[in-house]
């Protein structure tokens, strides 16, 4: 090692004080919803900001829980009312519950049906995609590559309508089949199959094991890591996808905790307090699952980039 | 290991399938599909008592209609009258609309709809969207009905598309604690509640050399609230938003053009894009501003978010209502006309429910309570029988603003084009706040209006 | 990379591939073209039409290109579009900056403190869109925000700045909010992209007497270019994305529309144009083919590399 100079030691005291700086920063729209969500009346409506709340008070998640009283649970089969005589298949209810705790369930299973079918569905096409050698596999791709970028709002009023076609409108599939459907996941699951040994697949053929048998034994503990960052990739995504939300839910008993709040917001004279505590409810289940599946995320999700 | 992984799956699966709710009660392209919907078994709904079915209404923040406790009161003791049940979802200002149309594009409009004539008899009503509900009103109705709420409520072509629930005069307010501190209540008139617009340059200047920050807000981020920026415009100096046969639009009028120029020349009034009637009212509360032009007497009979209580700021400032200034003090105030609409889903049976229910809040003896419940005044003098003009009575400050309803001017947000109308206004307003000519926007601005009315 | 194929397949051997092969996107394919492919295709197709919200039926009457004409004389598209286009200029190249050096910085210390910077720089994007507008607005708040007492505070501003409500600044602030929640991803990507950089190659530099700046451009920098090129395809993504960020924090308004904003607008907005589907998707096919154009950009780049 060289002896460094004065010159690069004085650069890195500097970037050590812009790095801590910056991470204040980034931590500080966290730290001012948690406080605003714990902060009582007078702190809130302050004029001067109140940097560390006078006391703590549950105030404003009362307010939340009151605000909206919808079923807890509701079952919904999607194309179900096609079998059913035009009647929508609705299984269960539950008990009358505050909005706030159905939206987070709701956003929950969302993400969750979401990041499963996602992860099923890309890891088989990625795969494919990768090893097999079909007709009209460069033609695919490339459409896959540039359907990537594309905003929904692009297509927002064929899906709407579709959505309606299918009875799907304001029911939580109406989110969940266009994020499975957006051809993200398959290209990054195609970019992780590609270093998967030809020569171990060749071998597990000439083993005698089926198509089937060798994606889930060989191809899947492979690329399991790649699963588990698009697994947390599409949880997020799906978790941030507001502008689907806005337009596929249209009832109370349906929307999400982000679209809820959003519409807390959109109300007139609504206070920040409330505004908080609907925050940290919608924020804090994502950050728990980030912070679990942290290291399986940062591993995943490099391990798919670097191999252009 | 293979099973397993199958099983896991499958399982995870079912369960995501299991979890995710859709609701029982979307109607439009197969509107029977609901009606034999099995009710769920909410213990708070009462049971249906004869009749059935569900019905789905949209509301607006009118009033206590807004509030989830207060509707379902209502509607509980509805379900329990007539076995009708009935579901609510509460719209926003802020997206409200986008929201009843993209349910209309998804054909899953509600069956009832609360809001007033600009939206439910100029605009869906007009794009034939909703019932024409004429059947349902008979001479003595027409007689006891507020005849300008029935003409904004009646369509060119004769259809009625809204039945009149409340009506009430928007209005301004000022924080009167703040006032005296400037030394500028002398510049209100508290008995009558208006002032003319010299006072209020005055007041505004006096305020302004107190506090050093805006003290009013020309608040034009989008169109929630913008009666209350149309009306201060308007009567500063005598101006006209649209025509009296409400076919044109005349804000290029020059005294509006000379309003626009007063406020824009003082330092306490900001231009805010910032913000939305809701917004105002929030930093209003908050003591920041010490005027609000956005106001009507359910604002001023809602407590605050901080619970100081009615009539009074968060940090328990007292709020005064009062008419916009004019020039000779009397001022005209922009009416507020709110009542029921019914969608077409192609769907008697509901469309019938639905006008049970109209019928029930609109002209019974419930009436007095849905009028409660929206904080207004009754549309109608009585409601088969019921003697609608004195509910109020027991209500110091519902008497009080009483002195405000003779100053209510000409509904002229049914005019043609409104909608697009309100886009322009607010637009305008943004670029005025950003200095543009102010003769040449307002001027480009109404001929796009009126360009929509055309 | 095995690549194993032979340039002759056996065609028993090439249909079998074809058979196995889209049986295991079928499941993969029945979403994307269900969801994504079909109402493109009718987009594209009613783009052509007068098709409204008014009419049941889902194709209006043909009237070829002149939604595309209209389009391009209309002022609020054309800002829309400019202002789109300021979005993606200016965060991809500034997110990417940023978030090497900030690796740079980074990468080698140690272990949890690494961990703790990673998560810190992470939190934004996870604290959820509608989670982290929310916030923001309040703190843009002109009346009663954090930022205006602070530089008021500091004595850097004599007057509240109205920050999403004058044009001059709209933009910029929602920019500086896309920018905290785009940083997260690259920052893990480089990262480990500098911890992976062949160390042979770098003390091979040194040797050859090259400094650290050089050692940097010419070692490092080049092998990290696979990972910068992912970077940019998922910031560019990612910057298409503000929809939530533009309709709650200004509606448009004060300079901040965008296509994507616009399209929205004109589909649902209760305006004498609104419910023209039509036109609202001849909006979404010109955004289309810029993000397409700009996707095989970036693609065409990658290759060449």
């Amino acid at each position: 090692m060289k002896i460094e100079s004065g010159r690069s030691r004085a650069y890195k005291i500097v970037s050590v004080i812009i790095l801590v700086v910056l991470a204040f920063l980034f931590t500080f729209p966290l730290y001012w919803i948690v406080t605003g969500a714990f902060k009582n009346g007078a702190d809130i409506n302050a004029t001067k900001p109140i940097w560390v709340p006078t006391e703590w008070v549950m105030n404003n998640f009362d307010k939340l829980m009151k605000q909206r009283s919808v079923p807890l649970w509701e079952v919904y089969l999607p194309f179900g009312s096609f079998f059913n005589g035009g009647k929508k298949v609705l299984l269960t209810a539950g008990p009358e519950a505050p909005g706030a705790i159905r939206w987070l369930i709701n956003a929950v299973l969302m993400c969750v049906a979401a990041m499963l079918l996602t992860c099923l569905t890309a890891a088989m096409a990625g795969y494919a995609l990768a090893k097999k050698r079909f007709n009209g596999r460069a033609i695919l791709f490339s459409l896959i590559v540039c359907a990537m970028a594309l905003p929904k709002q692009v297509i927002l009023i064929p899906l709407l309508k579709e959505m309606s076609a299918l009875h799907l409108y304001d029911s939580l599939w109406a989110v969940i089949f266009p994020t499975v459907g957006w051809p993200f996941g398959v290209f990054l699951m195609k970019q992780f199959s590609e270093s998967i040994p030809g020569e171990i697949l060749e071998a597990t053929r000439i083993d005698g094991a089926s198509e089937l048998k060798t994606f889930t034994t060989v191809v899947m503990p492979m690329i399991k890591p790649g699963i588990g960052a698009l697994a947390i990739f599409t949880f997020i995504n799906c978790w941030n996808d507001y502008f689907m939300q806005l337009v596929m839910l249209a009832s109370g008993s349906n929307f999400t905790i982000p679209l809820g709040i959003a519409t807390l917001q959109a109300e007139t004279s609504i206070d920040n307090g409330l505004l908080m505590a609907g925050a940290t409810l919608a924020a804090a289940p994502i950050i728990i699952v980030f912070l679990i599946f942290q290291k399986y995320f940062t591993q995943g999700i490099t391990m798919g980039a670097v191999k252009g | 290991m293979k099973k397993l992984l199958a099983l896991v799956l499958a399982m995870t699966m079912v369960m995501a399938l299991v979890a995710c709710g859709g609701n029982n009660d979307s109607q439009g392209s197969t509107p029977a599909q609901d009606q034999q919907q099995t009710e769920p078994n909410t213990p708070d709904t009462p049971e249906p008592a004869a009749g059935g079915g569900e019905l789905t209404l949209w509301t607006y923040p009118i009033g206590d209609w807004g509030k989830e406790e207060k509707v379902k009161a209502i509607t509980d003791a509805f379900t329990a009258d007539t076995g009708i049940a009935v579901k609510v979802e509460y719209l926003a200002y802020a997206d409200g609309d986008d929201k009843v149309n993209s349910a209309i594009t998804a054909k899953s409009a509600p069956d009832l709809i609360m809001e007033g004539p600009e939206r439910l008899v100029t605009n869906w009503g007009d794009k034939g969207y909703l019932v024409d509900l004429s059947d349902m009103f008979d001479d003595t109705d027409r007689g006891e009905i507020n005849a300008a709420a029935m003409t904004a409520c009646t369509h060119p072509n004769g259809s009625v598309y809204e039945y009149p629930l409340v009506v009430t005069a928007h209005c301004m307010a000022v924080n009167l604690d703040a006032f005296k501190e400037a030394g500028a209540d002398q510049y209100l008139d508290l008995e009558n509640h208006t002032w003319t617009t010299e006072n209020f340059i005055k007041a505004v200047d006096a305020l302004y050399a107190h506090f050093n920050a805006p003290v009013g807000a020309v608040f034009c981020k989008g169109q929630g609230g913008d009666q209350g920026t149309r009306a201060l415009v308007n009567n500063l100096y005598g101006g006209t938003f649209a025509t009296a046969s409400h076919d044109q639009y005349t804000w290029d009028d020059p005294k509006n053009i000379q309003a626009l120029e007063q406020l824009k020349s003082m330092p306490g009034i900001a231009f805010d894009a910032s913000l939305e009637g809701g917004d105002e009212i929030k930093v209003f509360y908050q003591g920041i501003l010490k005027m609000a032009f956005c106001w009507n007497i359910a604002q001023q009979l809602n407590p605050n978010q901080a619970d100081t209580g009615a009539g009074l700021t968060a940090s328990g400032e007292e709020i005064v209502f009062m008419g916009f200034p004019s020039e000779s003090g009397k001022p005209a105030l922009q009416g507020g006309i709110w009542g029921f609409g019914i969608f077409d889903n192609g769907d008697q049976a509901k469309i019938d429910n639905a006008k049970t229910f109209i019928k029930w809040m609109c002209d019974s003896e419930h009436t007095v309570d849905a009028v409660k419940t929206a904080n207004y005044f009754a549309a109608r003098s009585s409601a088969e029988g019921t003697d609608l003009s004195g509910i109020w009575a027991d209500n110091e400050i519902m008497n009080q603003y009483q002195v405000l309803m003779p100053y209510l001017g000409d509904y002229y947000q049914v005019t043609k084009g409104w909608a697009g109308a309100r886009t322009e206004w607010w637009t305008m307003l943004q670029k005025v706040g950003e200095g543009a000519d102010i003769a040449e926007t307002v001027a480009t601005y109404a001929a796009n209006a009126n360009a929509n009315a055309g | 990379m095995a690549r194993q194929s032979k340039p002759t397949m056996s065609r028993a051997l090439q249909r079998r591939e074809n058979i196995s092969g889209y049986l295991f996107l079928l499941p993969s394919l029945i979403f994307f073209i269900g969801f994504v492919v079909i109402p493109m295709i009718i987009c594209i197709v009613t783009s052509l039409t007068d098709a409204n919200m008014h009419d049941q039926s889902m194709f209006g009457n043909f009237i070829g290109f002149s939604n595309f004409t209209k389009l391009m004389a209309d002022e609020t598209f054309l800002e829309a579009l400019k202002n789109t286009f300021i979005i993606v200029i200016v965060s991809v190249p500034t997110v990417c900056a940023f978030s090497l050096w900030v690796s740079s910085a980074i990468y080698k210390l140690s272990g949890p403190v690494l961990s703790a910077f990673r998560c810190i720089f992470y939190l934004p994007v996870v604290t959820g869109s509608v989670a982290v507008t929310v916030v923001w607005k309040w703190m843009y708040d002109n009346y009663t925000g954090i930022f205006n007492h602070v530089l008021k505070g500091a004595g850097l501003i004599d007057q509240n700045i109205n920050w999403l409500g004058d044009s001059r600044y709209a933009l910029w602030c929602i920019i500086l909010i896309l920018f905290t929640t785009s940083v997260g991803q690259p920052i893990v990507l480089y990262v480990s992209a500098l911890g992976n950089v062949d160390q042979t190659l770098v003390e091979a530099a040194e040797v050859d007497g090259a400094n650290s700046f050089q050692v940097f451009w010419q070692v490092k920098w080049a092998q990290m270019m696979p990972t910068t090129l992912y970077i940019l395809v998922i910031t560019t993504i990612n910057s298409f994305q503000c929809f939530a960020l533009i309709q709650l924090l200004t509606k448009g308004g004060a300079g901040t529309n965008t296509v994507m904003y616009h399209i929205y607008w004109t589909a649902f907005k209760l305006t004498e144009q609104a419910g023209h589907f039509g036109y609202a998707n001849a909006m979404g096919v010109v955004l289309a083919i810029f993000i397409g154009l700009l996707s095989a950009l970036q693609f065409k780049l990658a290759k060449e590399k």
